[in-house]
This record gives C-alpha cells, sequence and structure tokens, in this order.
C-alpha cells in the first residue's frame, strides 16, 4: 500500500494480443474508486512482477487471452519471489467455464467478458491485503 | 438511443442525432433528387454503387476464417467454402501481426498464445499451405494482410503465388488490408513500425498492383475497426475519408500515377453495423455520396470506377454478449439486414459466440446460415435501396453526412490522419466514445438484453468454446527451424540485403524487392527486423495507461 493509503494496483496485457478498450475500462473504474493505478504495458508476466516489486503493489490486474500460460507464469514468479501476498486478479475473453482452472492456479478473481466493472472494484476493495497503518 | 420520460423529443440516434418522432416531406424539401440521391450505379451514388445491384451480383459472403496451424487454417477454408461462402479471409496469427517469427523471445514467453485467432504465416511456404489446392486467383480472397506492415509480406506472396500457378495476373483479383485503424487503434503495440513507414508500404502496394494485377484492390480501409473501439458512425465515415485522403495524397504526391489509375485501389471500405439500424443504413447511403463528392470535388476524378465506392459491411461483434449467447444470432441477423438495405458488396458475420472465444464450427457455421437466409429466403435482395424515398432515411443520411464533413475538417485542423495517430488524438476520441457507451450501459440507460436487463441466474445454453491448437507453436517452430536449415541461405541473405536497400532509399518501391525476399524464403520475421532496423518503432502515444480523457 502506497504512503496515502491508496491501494496500488498494478495492471498489464501479458498475451500476445493488443485489443485495450477493455483493460482502459479496468484501469479507469479502479481510478475512480480512489485507488492509484500503474499501467505496466504490453509485457509478459516477469515484467509485470518487476512493476509490482518496484511500485510495491497491493494487487496486480493481468489481461489475458486463450491461454492462461501467462497467468501460471504470474503465480509462479511471484511464488519465487515470496510475493504471494499480493492480490491477483485477471479478466479477458476467458470462457466462465475455465473460471475454477485459473482459481486453481492461485488467481483471486477472475472476470470474464461481460463482468461489470463495479464488481471488479468491489472485489478489490473486498479482497485487497490491507494492514492498518498505525 | 437514449430514453426518456419526454418521449416526444429526447430519442436520439446512437450517435446522438435527434430523432423525431415521424419524419414528413419538408424534412427533405431543401434536396434536389437527382443531386443528393438519383438512382443506383449513378452519381452521387447514394442508392448504390451499381445500377442492379444484388439482381446482378450477390453480396459476397466473406467471413474471417483461422486459427491455430496452417492446416487448422486450411482445413476451416475448405469447409466454408464447400457450406457456400463466396470468398474467405485467411487469418494469421497476432505474432504475424506483429512481424515477429514464432522463436522472437516476446512469442516463446507466450508460446500458447500461439495460433488463438490466426496461424503463424512466416513464410512463402507457410502462405502457400494455407492456400492448399483452392484455386487462386478463381476464388474471391483477402490477401491475408490486415497491417499496414503486413501489406508488401502478403501482396507479394499472393502475386508469387498466382505467378507460380500460371494464373495471369491482370485477371487475378481479391483484396488487401493494410488497416491503419487496427494496427494504431485498436492494437497500438509497441512493437509496431511508424505509421509515416506503413503508408509508404501501402502506397507501394497500390502502386505496383496497379501496373502488374489492376483488378487487385490492395488496400481497404476498415473504419469498423474504429467504431469497435468506441467511435461513432459519423466520426468512422470521417476517419475513414481522413485516411483515403492520406493515401491518395501520398500516391499523387509521388507523381507516378493519376487519380482515376488508382483509386479504386482503395475505394473499397468496411463499414460497421451496429445496434442503431437505420442510422447505419443512412450511414452506408451517404458514405457512397461523400466518397463521389471528395473524389470529384477534391481530386477532380471523372472515371465511374473511381468515383463509386465498394463497400463490405460488418456487423460488431461488439455489440455481441458473453451473456446468454445465442442471444447474437439475433443481433447478427438484424446487423446483416441493415448491410443488406444499406447496398454492401460483401458481408462479413461475427460467430455468436464472439464475446467468449474464437469463433466455433457451429457458430461459424450459423453466421454463414444467417447471410443465406436473407440471400435465398427473405425476398429482400430483389429492390435495388429498398428505403430510398424514405423521408426518415433520407432525412438521416443529409444529417450524417453533414455531420462527417464537420468531423472531417477537426481531423484536417488537427493536422490529418496520420498526425492524429501519432498525437493519440484519434485513440483518444474512440476511447471517450467508448467511456460514454459503457457508462450508458452501467447506468441502465442503454439497455442491453441478458447484460443490464433480462439477466438470467443460470445460463440456458450449455456452451463448448473453441479451444485454440495446443501444439500450434511447436508446429509453427519446427516449421521454421526446417524452412531455415533447408532454404538456400545465401541467396535468402541476398534478398535480404536487396530489401534493406529498397528499404532505404525513400524513393524506392519496396515491392518488386519483397517479392525476390519472399521467393526466397525470408521470413515475415526477417522482413520487420528490416523495417525496425532502419525506421524503429512507432511511439505509442500514452492513451491506455494515460489518466487524462
Amino acid at each position: 500500500m502506497s504512503v496515502n493509503n491508496k491501494i496500488k494496483v498494478v495492471i498489464a496485457k501479458a498475451a500476445l494480443d493488443g485489443h485495450w478498450i477493455g483493460i482502459r475500462m479496468v484501469i479507469n473504474a479502479l481510478r475512480d474508486a480512489g485507488m492509484e493505478v500503474i499501467y505496466a504495458g504490453m509485457v509478459a508476466a516477469d515484467a509485470v512482477v518487476a512493476t509490482a516489486l518496484q511500485e510495491d503493489a497491493d494487487v496486480i490486474g493481468l489481461n489475458i487471452g486463450a491461454s492462461y500460460e501467462q497467468a501460471q507464469a504470474l503465480m509462479r514468479i511471484l511464488k519465487e519471489k515470496s510475493m504471494e501476498h499480493i492480490l491477483v486478479i485477471v479478466g479477458g475473453t476467458i470462457p466462465s467455464v475455465d473460471m475454477p482452472t485459473l482459481k486453481k492456479m492461485g488467481v483471486s478473481g477472475v472476470f470474464p467478458s461481460g463482468s461489470l466493472l463495479s464488481d471488479i472494484v468491489t472485489f478489490v476493495q473486498d479482497n485487497v491485503n490491507v494492514w492498518p497503518t498505525s | 438511443m437514449t430514453t426518456s420520460k419526454n418521449e416526444e423529443t429526447e430519442h436520439t440516434t446512437a450517435s446522438g442525432l435527434p430523432l423525431k418522432k415521424i419524419y414528413k416531406p419538408e424534412d427533405v424539401s431543401e434536396y434536389d433528387y437527382q443531386e443528393q440521391i438519383g438512382i443506383s450505379g449513378e452519381p452521387p451514388f447514394t442508392r448504390g454503387a451499381y445500377p442492379d445491384m444484388y439482381r446482378s451480383q450477390p453480396w459476397r459472403i466473406f467471413l474471417l476464417t483461422g486459427a491455430g496451424t496452417t492446416d487448422d487454417v486450411k482445413e476451416r477454408v475448405a469447409y466454408a467454402l464447400k457450406e457456400g461462402e463466396t470468398g474467405f479471409i485467411p487469418e494469421s496469427d497476432m505474432s504475424s501481426w506483429l512481424l515477429l517469427d514464432v522463436d522472437h523471445p516476446e512469442v516463446i514467453k507466450r508460446k500458447r498464445d500461439v495460433g488463438w485467432y490466426g496461424a503463424p504465416i512466416m513464410s512463402y511456404i507457410d502462405y502457400k499451405d494455407v492456400w492448399g489446392s483452392q484455386p487462386i486467383g478463381e476464388v474471391y480472397a483477402h490477401m491475408g494482410s490486415p497491417l499496414p506492415q503486413m501489406t508488401p509480406f502478403f501482396s507479394s506472396c499472393f502475386l508469387s503465388l498466382l505467378e507460380e500457378r500460371q494464373f495471369p495476373l491482370e485477371k487475378a483479383y481479391g483484396t488487401g488490408q493494410g488497416d491503419f485503424f487496427i494496427a494504431y487503434i485498436s492494437i497500438m503495440h509497441p512493437t509496431l513500425i511508424p505509421p509515416e513507414l506503413g503508408l509508404r508500404l501501402n502506397c507501394d502496394a497500390i502502386e505496383y498492383a496497379k501496373k502488374v494485377a489492376p483488378r487487385i484492390t490492395p488496400i481497404s480501409i476498415p473504419g469498423n475497426n474504429a467504431r469497435e473501439c468506441g467511435a461513432n458512425a459519423y466520426q468512422e465515415m470521417a476517419m475513414i475519408l481522413a485516411c483515403a485522403i492520406a493515401h491518395i495524397d501520398e500516391v499523387l504526391h509521388r507523381g507516378n500515377l493519376q487519380i482515376d489509375d488508382f483509386a479504386d485501389g482503395i475505394g473499397g471500405v468496411n463499414l460497421s453495423v451496429g445496434r442503431d439500424f437505420f442510422e447505419d443504413i443512412a450511414k452506408f447511403r451517404a458514405m457512397r455520396r461523400m466518397w463521389y463528392r471528395l473524389l470529384k470535388e477534391r481530386y477532380n476524378a471523372k472515371s465511374l470506377r473511381s468515383l463509386r465506392l465498394r463497400i463490405h459491411g460488418l456487423p460488431l461483434g461488439s455489440i455481441y454478449t458473453a451473456q446468454q449467447p445465442l442471444n447474437n444470432i439475433v443481433r447478427g441477423a438484424y446487423t446483416v439486414l441493415a448491410a443488406i438495405l444499406g447496398g454492401a458488396q460483401s458481408i462479413g458475420t461475427p460467430s455468436f459466440d464472439e464475446a467468449i472465444c474464437t469463433p466455433t464450427q457451429l457458430a461459424h457455421t450459423v453466421a454463414l446460415r444467417t447471410q443465406q437466409i436473407f440471400m435465398h429466403e427473405s425476398n429482400v435482395p430483389w429492390v435495388v435501396d429498398p428505403l430510398g424515398g424514405s423521408y426518415f432515411v433520407e432525412s438521416l443520411t443529409n444529417e450524417i453526412e453533414e455531420k462527417a464533413w464537420d468531423y472531417l475538417k477537426l481531423i484536417d485542423n488537427e493536422g490529418g490522419f496520420i498526425a492524429c495517430l501519432n498525437s493519440g488524438w484519434l485513440q483518444r476520441e474512440v476511447a471517450k466514445g467508448a467511456n460514454q457507451t459503457i457508462a450508458k450501459i452501467q447506468r441502465g440507460e442503454l439497455k442491453v438484453v441478458g447484460v443490464n436487463s433480462f439477466q438470467m441466474e443460470e445460463e440456458t445454453y450449455k456452451f463448448h468454446p473453441f479451444r485454440p491448437n495446443p501444439k500450434a507453436w511447436k508446429i509453427a517452430m519446427d516449421r521454421l527451424v526446417k524452412l531455415k536449415k533447408e532454404r538456400n541461405s545465401k541467396l535468402a541473405e541476398k534478398a535480404k540485403n536487396r530489401l534493406h536497400k529498397a528499404l532505404s532509399k525513400k524513393e524506392e518501391n519496396t515491392i518488386p524487392a519483397t517479392i525476390d525476399a519472399v521467393k526466397s524464403l525470408v521470413t515475415l520475421g526477417e522482413t520487420g527486423q528490416i523495417y525496425r532496423d532502419l525506421y524503429g518503432c512507432w511511439k505509442v502515444p500514452d492513451i491506455i495507461g494515460s489518466k487524462i480523457i
């Protein structure tokens, strides 16, 4: 969490893909809810973790596609670097039948196309690991 | 399409044009029939590009096809043609769109994404395999070049295959794309070449194709891709014209061709059809008239071929919903009808699983059948421009034209099409539009069935999503290794040097050197590396993560 007690989110597009309107909507919604959002770019999981580490992020949001390789890589790297306290959410064109697969990997929130922005915001607010600052 | 308590005055079109309760003769009385409407096949082409429209030429059923490997694409294309599609668009993988071979580190990190919505087509050999035994030159096809940076490589593959199969180039037909909207608005990937180079490559293809294969349309302008990202109907129209102006000005500036020599080579545009049935029909009609006026008044074009705009109608995938996906079949049907009533030359329907995955074969088939039902069962095609003369449709056609001309002036004031892409002005405009639409949906002002109204707890349809071929990367990698091992490396090196040289001279047309490279089995990624080495990558405007808007 950043010094001003805002929830800090790092968001990236990890897939071999470019469509950005959805991710921009999510960035806007989280910002409107008072969070600090850093867009890490169209980069793979390793670079996302590097940004999250540097920024001391509370949440990582990953836009993924038809394969879950990037989500899997992200969870592996977070474990290797003992950064498992970070809340991970993923979104994108994900068939809803695949939600359990992603949850099993350790992803906390899965938001397939058609999700409501307000649900994403509420999920982050309710699930982020917040340690009260004294 | 706002709803309000005061229903008399406050309904608007999707783009915000006010709607009256009823339209009367006085709404169109200030316009002259011949000048503003006329008959089909004649200026100003409001009523249609050709005199007989679907009586002499049914619209082409032209869907995106492919995923996985070159074999998978070949198989799906064969299936689609067997089932009655009358043209095909072989889809390549995103790695190919970005001119990255599958051994590039950024692709290796994302192996499982390869083949997601197309196959990696990295060489002339891959290209030939996708075509298989389909009769190139006879069956109408997209050359397979969605982005400007793909134009030379894929046009060269197409022309080389025609030559190899001894099909006379002057008789061949097909279409290219070289789409600035998908590249610099939809994707905005940091590996893209700068738009100025993209424009040069597209114009190289226009000049070259006009010389050797004049029936091919080397470039088309898909405004629908701006619309998918959030542009409204008149912004889409103005952006298409701005993009056309950039190409026309560049070709004329080179001085090798006169306007009537090449205007038909870019006079094919993609227009979207979305939620607003009548606005999009009016848009098709107004677009043809604007094209005519632009070419006549700004460029003094004289030939009918230059003045006549052909339109590929594309229902918007972005109006399809993930919830209750079978409802998308209805959305596909009424948007196809709008494209037909607007006078499209070809139509591509998304599949009902659009919001969930790459099309399954079942969903692709339904998309195809939707068009066939209209063509054969509805009796709609046999009267040209059946809405012509409607006070409402004519009035809306006039209004949307006016709005589009105004918006084109805005783009001109911002420095024109390429300057607007580099500054991020156009991307911000579409992002603003997307924000507005999503806000309306979230507030419930814009009702979307299954999303913010008539939701169901349990989906009634058990859906089996498409799964990309899990071996796509491995198969592509094996092919790439084999190609590099077996090709004549001296020949490939020589061709690469020739391409490097051609590209470094600003006045040289790059297509002959690219044809040489393609035939020498230089890969797509190697070609891209030459572009990037010489001209660098595009400086992507900060839109996605930016706080502005």
